[in-house]
C-alpha cells in the first residue's frame, strides 16, 4: 500500500513536471517574447558604448545608417491621438536611420515609471511631464548625465537659457543634466469665442484692469464672463494652481516665484495670499463665473470651455494651456471661432511673464543608438509634424515659426520666444506631496468653501513639512 | 398544509429581496448600455433616462422681449410682475406655463409649456470608434490633412484571451493537485505547508511587484506571455488552492476507501473520481480566476506593459480616453465590449453550477 502510494506520487510529480515543461516550451515559442523583452539585452550592450564615444556625434552616425536594426525603447504618458502625432513625427527619423523607436504610452506613467526603474527594467528613454518626478529619480543616480552625451555648445544655441537651467538637477554626486525639453505648452492663455466676441463689440484687454472692467461689462450685458472648472478626478484642483502661478508671476518678482517653488517662500506669506485674493475677485463673484463659484469644483476642466461654444455664448473666457483645444467641439475653427489672448500683466514692473509647462526626456541606458535618438530629440525636426498638427509648441530655437499651421499657434510660439520672464509651472516643479498633493487639495477646499483662505494656505504649506 | 403555505410565503419574500438586489445591480449597467448608444454631446448634457418618454418644459413658440437696458441685478418686470434674475434663470411657473431666459444677453424670455419628450437620438459611433479604432487627423507641411485610423480592440482582445486562458487553466490545475494532496495524502509538514498557503491569502500583491519585476528583468521574462502567466498563476494560487481544498476535503471518505480497495492509485482517484466530482467547483473558481485575469490592470501594467503586440483590453480601454481624458464617452461602449467575454464564459459554465453537486455518487 505504502509503496504504491510512493510510486503514484512520483507519477504525479512527473505529470506536474511535464506540464511545466510544456508551458515553458509554449512560452519561448510565443512570438512576442523576443520583441517585448529588450530590457534583458541592455546590460550586454553597455560595453559597446566606450568604443564609439569619439569622433563625430552619434546622430551623424545614425543618419549614415550605422545603427540600423537596433531598438530603442521609450516610455511616456501620452496615448491615443498624442501617441499617433508623436509616432508620425519620429517616423522619418526611423526610416532614415533604421533605428526602431518602440514607444509605449501609459495613462499610469507616473505610477509605473518608479516601479520600472526600481525593478531594473527602465526604458531607454522616458518622457516626464512633471520635472519634479524626474528630479526625485535623478537623485537615485539612475539617470544618465547628459552633459557628455550632448554637445553643450549646440544645446546653448538651440535652447533658451531658462530651459537649460531647468534641466539641471541634483544627481547622486552633484548636478547633472537630467533631461532635454522636447515639447512644451503655454499656460498663460485666455481662450475666448472670437467671432461672437467681436460681434458683441468687445476688445481684447491689454491690462488686468481692462480685463476686470470687461468682465464687469459682460456681467452687466447678461453673461458671466469666466467659465472655470477644476475637477479632474484624482487631480482635482490643478487648474487652480495655474491661476495662482500666473498671478504670482504678475504680482511679485521672478526671484520670489523661484523661492516659492523651492519652498523658501511659504504659502502663508503675503505674496502668495495676495495672489489668491486677486484670483478670488473673479472666482468668488457669482456674477463672473458660469454656474457660480460652487460649480467650479464640480465642473471638469475639459467641460468648462463648452459654454463658450453655445450660440450665443453662455460664457466668454477660459484660462487654460494650449492643450485645451482638444476638448473644443470639432466643428469650432481656430482663428475664426475661437482664439486666445495673453493673460494681461497686473503690475507693469514685472513685464510680460509667461508660464509654460513641458515634457522632459531622460535617458536611462547609455547605448550609442540611444544617444543618437536623444540628440535627435534636441532638434526642432523631431517635433515638426506634431507642431504642424497643432497642440504643442517646440521649445527649440531651430523650430521655424512657419511650421505652425494656425495663426494662433504661431502667436503662442512667438509669445514664448519674446517672453521677458519664462517660468515653468510651479506645481509641477514642487515635490509631489505639495505640487500634486496639498496644493491641489488646499485650493479645492478654499474654492468649495470648506476652508478659509488662511487655513487653506496653512494646509498647503504643511505639505512641505512631511 | 399550513407549513407549506408558510414556506411559499417565505419564498416570495426571498424572491422580492433578490429582485430588488438584481435591480440595484442592473440599473447602472442599463444606464451604461443606453449611454453607450448616445452621442457624446448628449451624454454630457443629459442623463441616460432622458431616452424614455418624460415630461419636460418645452418652448411654446412665444417669447417676451424686454427692453435692452434692463438691469439684471435689480428686480425685473415681466408682464406686470417682478422677478429676480435667479428666478428667471431657474424658470418661474406662472399659470401653467414657465418663464425662463431664452437669451439673457438679448433680454428675451421664452414662455414654456409642459409636454412629453423623448430624445431618441441614438448612434453607433461609440462602438465604431472603439471596435475599429478612432480616426486621427494629422496635418502636413502644405496644410493638407491626412486621416489615420487608430488600432481597434481586436488585437487587444486576442492578447487578453491569450493571457487569460492559460492564466486560468494553470492555477486551477495546479491547485486541484495541491488541494487533493492536502486533503487526502498524509505527508510530513502537511499542516504547516497548508497554513503557509493560507497565510499567503492576506499578502497584498503590491508588495511583490518590484521584487518579482527585478527577477523577471534578470530572467528576461518582462513583457512576455510566459511571465504574465506565471505572475497570474502565482498571485491566484493561494485562493484557488484554498477553495479547491474546501471542496475536495468535503467529498465522502468512503469513496476513496472503496477506490483504494479496488486497487486504484492516487492518480487514478484524482483523474477518475476527484476531477469529475469537482466540476462545479472547478467551474466556479475557473470563472473567478478568469474574471480576475480578464479585468486585471495592475499586473498587466507592471509585467507586460503597453506595447501594442501584447497590450491587454483593460489597458487599451484606459488609453482610449486620450492623454487628458477628453474622450471618456468611449468608455461606455468599451466597457460593454469587454464585458462580452466574461458574460459568454459565465453562461457557458452556468449549467455546471445548476447541476447537482454530488448527484448519486455515493451508492452501494
Amino acid at each position: 500500500m505504502k509503496k504504491t502510494a510512493k510510486t503514484k506520487m512520483s507519477l504525479l510529480m512527473v505529470a506536474c513536471l511535464s506540464l511545466t515543461m510544456m508551458l515553458s516550451a509554449c512560452g519561448s515559442g510565443g512570438g512576442p517574447t523576443d520583441s517585448a523583452a529588450p530590457s534583458g539585452n541592455t546590460n550586454n550592450n553597455n560595453t559597446n558604448q566606450t568604443t564609439t564615444a569619439a569622433a563625430g556625434s552619434e546622430l551623424d552616425k545614425a543618419l549614415k545608417g550605422e545603427y540600423k536594426g537596433t531598438k530603442v525603447t521609450m516610455f511616456g504618458p501620452f496615448v491615443d491621438a498624442d501617441q499617433k502625432k508623436f509616432e508620425s513625427s519620429i517616423k522619418d527619423f526611423e526610416d532614415k536611420t533604421g533605428i526602431d523607436i518602440q514607444y509605449e504610452g501609459s495613462k499610469e506613467f507616473e505610477a509605473t515609471i518608479n516601479i520600472r526603474v526600481d525593478g531594473g527594467s527602465a526604458p531607454d528613454i522616458a518622457d516626464f511631464p512633471q520635472p519634479g518626478l524626474l528630479a526625485s529619480i535623478a537623485k537615485t543616480g539612475k539617470v544618465v548625465d547628459l552633459t557628455k552625451v550632448l554637445d553643450q555648445d549646440k544645446m546653448k544655441q538651440n535652447y533658451n537659457k531658462s530651459w537649460l537651467d531647468m534641466s539641471m538637477m541634483d544627481g547622486k554626486d552633484g548636478k547633472i543634466m537630467a533631461g532635454i525639453w522636447n515639447r512644451s505648452n503655454v499656460k498663460s492663455l485666455v481662450w475666448y469665442p472670437k467671432k461672437q466676441f467681436e460681434e458683441a463689440g468687445y476688445k481684447v484687454p491689454q491690462t488686468w484692469d481692462e480685463m476686470m472692467a470687461l468682465t464687469e461689462q459682460i456681467a452687466k450685458d447678461g453673461d458671466p464672463a469666466w467659465t472655470i472648472g477644476i475637477e479632474s478626478g484624482a487631480a482635482t484642483g490643478w487648474p487652480a494652481t495655474d491661476w495662482i502661478e500666473n498671478i504670482m508671476l504678475r504680482t511679485t518678482t521672478p526671484e520670489n516665484y523661484d523661492k516659492w517653488v523651492k519652498g523658501e517662500l511659504p504659502f502663508t506669506s503675503p505674496e502668495v495670499k495676495h495672489a489668491v485674493e486677486v484670483m478670488s475677485k473673479i472666482w468668488m463673484n457669482k456674477d463672473y463665473v458660469y454656474g457660480g463659484t460652487k460649480s467650479i469644483v464640480t465642473t471638469a476642466f475639459g467641460d468648462a470651455p463648452k459654454p463658450m461654444f453655445d450660440n450665443p455664448p453662455k460664457a466668454w473666457f477660459n484660462l487654460m494651456g494650449n492643450f485645451i483645444t482638444s476638448f473644443f467641439p470639432e466643428t469650432a475653427k481656430v482663428d475664426q471661432d475661437y482664439d486666445w489672448f495673453y493673460l494681461p500683466p497686473i503690475d507693469e514692473k514685472y513685464g510680460k511673464p509667461v508660464l509654460v509647462a513641458g515634457d522632459i526626456y531622460a535617458m536611462f541606458n547609455d547605448r550609442p543608438e540611444v544617444r543618437a535618438v536623444m540628440q535627435f530629440f534636441t532638434t526642432g525636426e523631431s517635433i515638426k509634424t506634431w507642431v504642424q498638427s497643432g497642440g504643442v509648441i517646440a521649445p527649440m530655437n531651430d523650430a521655424s515659426l512657419d511650421w505652425y499651421q494656425s495663426e494662433s499657434d504661431r502667436r503662442m510660439a512667438k509669445l514664448v520666444q519674446d517672453a521677458t520672464t519664462l517660468r515653468f509651472d510651479g506645481s509641477d516643479l514642487m515635490p509631489g506631496k505639495v505640487g500634486a498633493g496639498t496644493f491641489w487639495k488646499g485650493m479645492t477646499d478654499y474654492v468649495s468653501g470648506t476652508a478659509t483662505l488662511d487655513n487653506a494656505l496653512k494646509q498647503i504649506q504643511s505639505g512641505w513639512n512631511n | 398544509m399550513a407549513l407549506k403555505k408558510k414556506r411559499k410565503g417565505g419564498k416570495t419574500v426571498v424572491n422580492i429581496i433578490l429582485g430588488v438586489i438584481c435591480l440595484i445591480w442592473l440599473l447602472p449597467t442599463l444606464g451604461l448600455l443606453i449611454s453607450s448608444f448616445r452621442p457624446a454631446a448628449d451624454i454630457l448634457q443629459t442623463g441616460w433616462w432622458n431616452v424614455f418618454p418624460h415630461q419636460e418644459w418645452k418652448a411654446a413658440g412665444e417669447t417676451i422681449k424686454l427692453p435692452k437696458d434692463v438691469d439684471l441685478r435689480g428686480p425685473i418686470e415681466v408682464n406686470g410682475k417682478t422677478y429676480t434674475d435667479e428666478q428667471l434663470k431657474a424658470g418661474v411657473e406662472v399659470d401653467g406655463s414657465r418663464l425662463k431666459w431664452e437669451n439673457r444677453r438679448a433680454r428675451t424670455i421664452s414662455v414654456e409649456k409642459q409636454g412629453w419628450v423623448t430624445s431618441t437620438d441614438l448612434t453607433l459611433d461609440n462602438y465604431k470608434n472603439v471596435i475599429s479604432g478612432k480616426e486621427y487627423t494629422l496635418k502636413n507641411a502644405d496644410g493638407s490633412a491626412t486621416t489615420e485610423k487608430g488600432t481597434g480592440l481586436s488585437q487587444a482582445f486576442w492578447n487578453t484571451l491569450t493571457i487569460a486562458v492559460p492564466a486560468t487553466v494553470i492555477p486551477v490545475l495546479i491547485a486541484s493537485f495541491a488541494a487533493y494532496a492536502f486533503a487526502w495524502l498524509r505527508f510530513p509538514g502537511r499542516k504547516t505547508m497548508f497554513v503557509i498557503i493560507i497565510a499567503m491569502l492576506v499578502i497584498p500583491i503590491q508588495v511583490a511587484l518590484i521584487p518579482v519585476l527585478k527577477d523577471y528583468t534578470s530572467l528576461g521574462l518582462n513583457g512576455s506571455y510566459l511571465g504574465i502567466w506565471l505572475a497570474h498563476t502565482a498571485f491566484g494560487l493561494p485562493l484557488v488552492t484554498y477553495f479547491m481544498y474546501n471542496f475536495i476535503s468535503q467529498l465522502p471518505k468512503d469513496l476513496f476507501e472503496s477506490a483504494f480497495m479496488d486497487g486504484a492509485s492516487h492518480f487514478t482517484i484524482f483523474s477518475r473520481l476527484i476531477l469529475p466530482l469537482s466540476v462545479p467547483a472547478l467551474a466556479s473558481i475557473g470563472i473567478f480566476q478568469f474574471l480576475w485575469v480578464w479585468n486585471d490592470y495592475l499586473v498587466s501594467l507592471i509585467f507586460i506593459g503597453n506595447q501594442p503586440n501584447v497590450q491587454v483590453m483593460s489597458m487599451k480601454i484606459a488609453d482610449l480616453v486620450g492623454s487628458r481624458g477628453n474622450d471618456w464617452h468611449l468608455l461606455t461602449s468599451a466597457a460593454f465590449i469587454s464585458m462580452l467575454m466574461p458574460l459568454a464564459i459565465f453562461f457557458l459554465l452556468q449549467k455546471y453550477f445548476v447541476r447537482g453537486l454530488m448527484g448519486g455518487s455515493v451508492k452501494g
